[in-house]
């Protein structure tokens, strides 16, 4: 007789489990099913793998060892699925679902998702401010998305943002897209009330890229738009500066300063048009920190407002646009955007 | 686009180094979001004068020198003393040290190339040294070495080298800018574009290069007739003929100009089409005229479905509409974007026909777009490229030929012109620049700013004052009326190479930008409108179920809304969707993975459940808040034939307690996830809700509770099926539910509620025990119980399910715990009916039997 290998043991141990789990619920058959029988991970599956660790002249002996295993197991459920079908329907449960839900203790401390938290500290600055909240579909159409905020057909501008288009394609479909950016909302707003507006559109957008630990497919923005008699761009500035003191003045972190610069810049739905970079301290860089770009501005072009019939003779207002995984990623020192969409619980129980 | 600063310098002299030079133009509009410099590093380097020069005591070789370094100079001190072994050092010098702690690349000891040393201070052969003065070798500005570099006597003692260099225009090297290029500002696409704001931004002329533009017509309309056959995708079209060339390799000037900047040079009079176009803005393309049929150039538009073979070797399908380029024969090159094979110049061209045209934006655009060939040509004509350049462009490329490649320039040119440029003027009131930017930027500031830059302005017509009193007559508007009149407008002339200005605020935001928006005040307050700050209510109460979950121990999980089109398909089932109608699918994906929009966000929590199973997570309480979409034949949520709408997915599996020293251990199951749902909707003030057993398989479930309040679906509680677990490599069991989120939303009335006054009297409590066949369910039973206790019966509670050798085979018992209560105190007799009625109602309803 040839000696024991440590498999012989692993298939001893895997038999006893088989015959000593309890099998009397359908959910007991299922977590038995998973445990042994699963596709991938199940014990007896897991045994078959190392079939190539034992001595080659004991090889068919195991093989049908750990087939009469696999059907061991295969037996005792599908005795225990018998006897737990005694309904009219094959495989239905005889669970009383109508039975009370109970609400379980906690087991951990739960935790909301860093993305939440910044828009919820973003939301929480504008609503201070006395911004109201407006939501918008994800799934747009050209006019909302493109034309309406002034970017012409064929024009450049439209590369700015890469699009997800949807099918069906035209004739048959009208180009409806995945919003690219949340600014769409600013028209859906301007089309359903009249000035003055004062409003902050946070949400999911899209933007057809290739993905990598500086760019996912989608993101998040907070859109904000303010339409009134007399909003000048010294006003824009003035919000804006407020918000990144209150945003990073309240934190610890390298911009805790809020050093902030504003420069010109494109958007086809602002004129003019504005970035917004923060000095972010880091001495290890020469001259002591760079400038990190947070989001973009501008005075809401007169053809906006033209579009959905505000005179803009009579009224000016301000745009902005800011992206919540950038701002929580500086925040908290995130340096690979892909973690936040990975959902690994290490990662998230940390927020 | 990348700038070289060298380059930049033969336009415009500006005086800063290349990082200020970054700041100036990022703050002015044009981002820098890069600069690479080349050639030596001279820190540590300066200009010092030779005081005094002895021997050395205990070298002939060695001359020991005192040198004054300015303010580099030790404090205290009158000079530093240096040991040179250069023969040609003598005292009143100017010449270049390197400091202390300099580092310089010098020839390594064993000859194999140049190796970093760092000057220290020392003493060599006996005598202090603290520095050295250095030859051209050893500072990298060139190769001699018979002695030290001597320096004008006007260099100014103490000053970086660098910066002498830099002023005398003799710094080594280069930067490249490079410069992000925003879609309006075609005009920047150029070092002479660049150089313009450069100027306006520093107050440094602007020089251009002398070009000699020849008359329209002359020889060269012998040699090459050019038709317009589309003139709306050809306003202009200028060409000019070069002759006697030979095509060979550029001088190292333009080879150095296109290489600093990122561009292979060719040859020659390709090479010069390059530079031109970097210089100026303009594409052009070179023909060998030999090789055009007929001497013919035709701007015409492709059929569809012809094939056309680019300079860079491939075969392309030709959609209809493209602008083409064609000879007598066929089709040379696609208008604007690529030129042809056939026509191309080669070495044994002689006779160049330089093409230099403004094309229709549109039009270049989708045809580089369908083509999927974006060019450098493409690139500059879709944005728009100055309409009046032609002429110019094509006459320095024609002189650069002939200066390269040798070869004689024939006369004239030929200029078809089918529409001839307008120019275009603006008015631009003050006033408006005020409002708009929140100060009043003084009207000669402006006017300074606006013709740095190149646009015309023109002092006030008499034509304001007229309507200023008209308003003033009319009675009304009487204030603005005397605003408008007090101040000027301007009229402003934009230039051609402006496409994108067409407003007063696209003038007002030239103004601003070079004003510069650091200069624009920031207020300490701004005025609010007195709109109520709300949300909408679904988002509203998604922020307090939030919080209610993670208090609950869930994890909140964000998940891609795009998933795989057999994914997509997968999970679109009605059953557990409540929704018909096909997954959206979208045309253009990144990935097969990411093809369609998830239709319910149960597998993106399969995923991440899978996903941390597999990490060895043990209990798993996740949840996500998320759009799911369809397509539908309907209206449709906010475009036409696409449905959205929020959703709410929660999942468990393992653990549902761990084991401790005063408890067991227990896994989860379906009624853990029922009890966090029920008391989700609870929590909302979600009341009635009905619930539908769906006790078989199902394409998604094991089995499933479906929720609903009245005829409106709010979602379902299951356990995943068998199959999708497998599918997706779960290892324990997931039980999951989901909730139309939108629905949900707006069954929860939201309205304040309304006191109702506590009861001083006591409450009477019976418990109640029945036995039921074992089918039957028990939520009917408390269903039945609410109704039949009618208004006095305040709170009902299944506290007991057995089954057992006590009660009979196939029947469970179910105790119940009544609770009654008035706003009075209840009579035993009253209370006892109650019960009596109830079990009444249980045993017609159910056939259920009062417990022994």
């Amino acid at each position: 007789m040839s000696e024991t290998t440590p498999l012989d043991d692993q298939i001893a141990a895997v038999q006893a489990e088989i015959d000593a789990l309890p099998l009397s619920t359908p959910d007991e058959a299922e977590a038995f099913r998973v445990r042994f029988l699963g596709r991938k991970s199940g014990a007896v599956t897991d045994l078959f793998a190392q079939i190539g660790t034992v001595a080659p002249e004991r090889r068919r002996e195991m093989g049908q060892r750990l087939n009469g295993l696999k059907q061991a197991a295969q037996a005792r459920l599908d005795a225990a699925l018998a006897a737990l079908t005694t309904g009219t329907e094959a495989g239905a449960t005889d669970l009383d679902l109508t039975l009370p839900g109970r609400v379980p203790a906690p087991v951990e401390r739960g935790s909301l998702h860093v993305l939440t938290q910044t828009l919820a500290d973003i939301q929480e600055i504008f609503r201070s401010f006395g911004f109201a909240v407006a939501r918008g579909p994800e799934i747009e159409d050209d006019w909302h998305n493109f034309s309406a905020l002034n970017f012409p057909p064929d024009h450049p501008a439209r590369d700015m943002q890469d699009t997800f288009f949807l099918e069906p394609p035209p004739p048959e479909g009208r180009g409806v897209l995945l919003r690219t950016h949340t600014s769409p909302v600013q028209v859906r707003v301007l089309e359903q009330q009249p000035p003055p507006i004062r409003v902050i559109a946070p949400g999911r957008v899209f933007r057809n890229e290739a993905i990598s630990y500086k760019s996912y497919c989608l993101f998040h923005q907070v859109e904000g738009l303010v339409v009134d008699e007399g909003v000048s761009f010294a006003d824009l500035k003035a919000m804006l500066t407020a918000f990144a003191r209150a945003f990073f003045g309240a934190s610890d972190g390298p911009a805790r300063e809020a050093r902030m610069r504003f420069r010109p810049s494109f958007f086809p739905f602002t004129e003019p048009s504005a970035e917004v970079d923060v000095w972010w301290a880091d001495d290890a860089l020469p001259g002591g920190g760079r400038w990190m770009e947070i989001l973009g501005s501008g005075m809401v072009d007169p053809n906006v407002l033209t579009n959905v019939g505000v005179d803009p003779e009579r009224y000016t207002g301000y745009a902005f646009g800011m992206g919540v995984e950038r701002l929580a990623m500086l925040r908290h020192g995130i340096d690979d955007i892909r973690l936040l969409y990975e959902n690994d619980v290490r990662f998230l129980k940390q927020f | 686009m990348n700038i070289s600063l060298n380059w930049l310098s033969d336009y415009v002299a500006h005086g800063l180094d290349a990082d200020a030079l970054a700041e100036r133009l990022t703050m002015a509009g044009l981002e820098v979001e890069g600069v690479t410099t080349t050639g030596p590093s001279l820190d540590g380097v300066v200009v010092g004068h030779v005081l005094d020069v002895r021997p050395h005591s205990n070298a002939d070789r060695l001359r020991v020198c005192d040198v004054d370094l300015g303010p580099h100079t030790p404090e205290g001190e009158a000079s530093v003393q240096i040991v040179c072994g250069a023969p040609n050092v003598a005292a009143g010098q100017r010449v270049p040290v390197a400091t202390v702690g300099t580092e310089l690349m010098l020839p390594a000891r064993d000859g194999s190339g140049l190796a970093p040393v760092t000057i220290k201070k020392g003493k060599i052969r006996g005598e202090v040294s603290r520095g050295m003065i250095c030859a051209e070798d050893e500072l990298g500005l060139g190769t001699d070495h018979d002695g030290i570099l001597v320096l004008p006597d006007d260099a100014e003692v103490g000053q970086p080298l660098a910066d002498h260099l830099r002023l005398h225009g003799a710094l080594p090297g280069d930067a490249v800018l490079d410069v992000a290029i925003t879609p309006n500002r075609p005009d920047a696409t150029s070092h002479i574009g660049v150089a313009r704001d450069v100027a306006a931004l520093t107050g440094a002329p602007l020089t251009r290069p002398d070009v000699d533009v020849p008359p329209v017509g002359g020889d060269v309309d012998g040699l090459v007739s050019v038709t317009i056959e589309t003139p709306e995708d050809c306003p202009r079209f200028v060409g000019m003929v070069v002759r006697g060339v030979t095509v060979g390799e550029s001088p190292d000037w333009l080879k150095d100009r296109l290489v600093s900047v990122g561009l292979r040079p060719i040859s020659n009079v390709v090479d010069v089409t390059n530079f031109v176009m970097l210089e100026t803005g303009q594409p052009l393309h070179a023909y060998d005229l030999d090789r055009l049929a007929d001497a013919r150039v035709v701007v015409t538009a492709a059929e569809g479905g012809e094939t056309f073979t680019t300079l860079d070797g491939v075969e392309r399908t030709l959609p209809a509409g493209t602008v083409m380029v064609a000879d007598g024969e066929g089709y040379v090159g696609v208008a604007g974007v690529m030129g042809g094979r056939d026509s191309e110049v080669t070495e044994r061209t002689t006779t160049v026909f330089l093409e230099g045209a403004y094309w229709n934006p549109s039009a270049i655009r989708r045809a580089a777009k369908a083509l999927g060939l974006q060019t450098d040509a493409s690139y500059r004509f879709e944005r728009g490229a100055d309409p009046t350049g032609q002429p110019a462009a094509v006459a320095r490329a024609a002189a650069l030929v002939a200066e390269t490649a040798g070869g004689e320039i024939v006369g004239g040119r030929i200029d078809e012109h089918p529409a001839p440029y307008e120019p275009r003027t603006v008015t631009l009131r003050p006033s408006r620049v005020a409002r708009v930017l929140g100060m009043s930027v003084p009207e000669d500031e402006i006017v300074r700013l606006l013709e740095a830059i190149g646009f015309g302005v023109e002092a006030p017509g008499p034509a304001l004052d007229a309507f200023a009193e008209a308003a003033l007559m009319q009675g009304q508007g009487a204030a603005s009326a005397a605003t408008e009149a007090a101040e000027t407008a301007l009229t402003v002339t934009v230039p051609p190479f402006r496409p994108d200005v067409e407003r007063e605020v696209d003038v007002i935001e030239e103004v601003a930008r070079l004003w510069g928006y650091d200069r624009l005040p920031t207020p300490a307050s701004t005025p609010v409108p007195l709109v109520p700050a709300s949300d909408t209510p679904s988002a509203r109460l998604l922020a307090g179920v939030r919080q209610r979950l993670a208090a609950l121990g869930f994890r909140e999980i964000a998940t891609n809304s795009l998933v795989s089109r057999p994914t997509a398909e997968a999970f679109a089932d009605a059953a557990w969707t409540g929704l018909d109608g096909t997954p959206v699918d979208t045309l253009n994906p990144i990935s097969q993975e990411m093809a369609a929009l998830r239709p319910t966000l149960l597998p993106g929590l399969l995923g991440v459940a899978a996903y941390n199973q597999a990490r060895g997570a043990g209990a798993l309480r996740l949840f996500e808040a998320g759009r799911v979409y369809r397509r539908t034949a309907g209206a449709g949520t906010a475009v036409e034939g696409y449905h959205e709408h929020t959703s709410l997915v929660m999942g468990m599996s393992g653990p549902a307690a761990t084991a401790a020293w005063d408890a067991d251990g227990r896994d989860v199951d379906v009624y853990d996830l029922k009890g966090v749902v029920l008391d989700v909707l609870a929590a909302l003030g979600v009341a009635d809700v009905t619930e539908t057993p769906r006790p078989a398989p199902d394409a998604l479930t094991a089995y499933a509770l479906d929720l609903a309040v009245g005829d409106t679906r709010l979602g379902s509680i299951g356990r995943v099926a068998d199959a999708v677990a497998d599918a997706a490599d779960l290892q324990a069991p997931l039980f999951v539910a989901e909730l139309d989120w939108d629905a949900v939303a707006a069954l929860s009335s939201g309205a304040p509620p309304r006191y109702q006054a506590i009861s001083r009297s006591p409450v009477a409590e019976r418990d109640l025990a029945v036995v039921v066949p074992e089918g039957t369910p028990a939520g009917p039973l408390l269903q039945t119980i609410r109704q039949a206790g009618g208004p006095l019966l305040q709170d009902v509670r299944l506290f007991d399910l057995y089954r057992g050798d006590r009660i009979p085979e196939g029947t469970k018992s179910l105790a119940f715990a009544l609770r009654f209560g008035a706003d009075r105190t209840l009579r035993d007799q009253e209370v006892d009916g109650r019960v009596r009625r109830v079990v009444k109602s249980l045993e017609a309803e159910h056939g259920a039997t009062l417990r022994a």
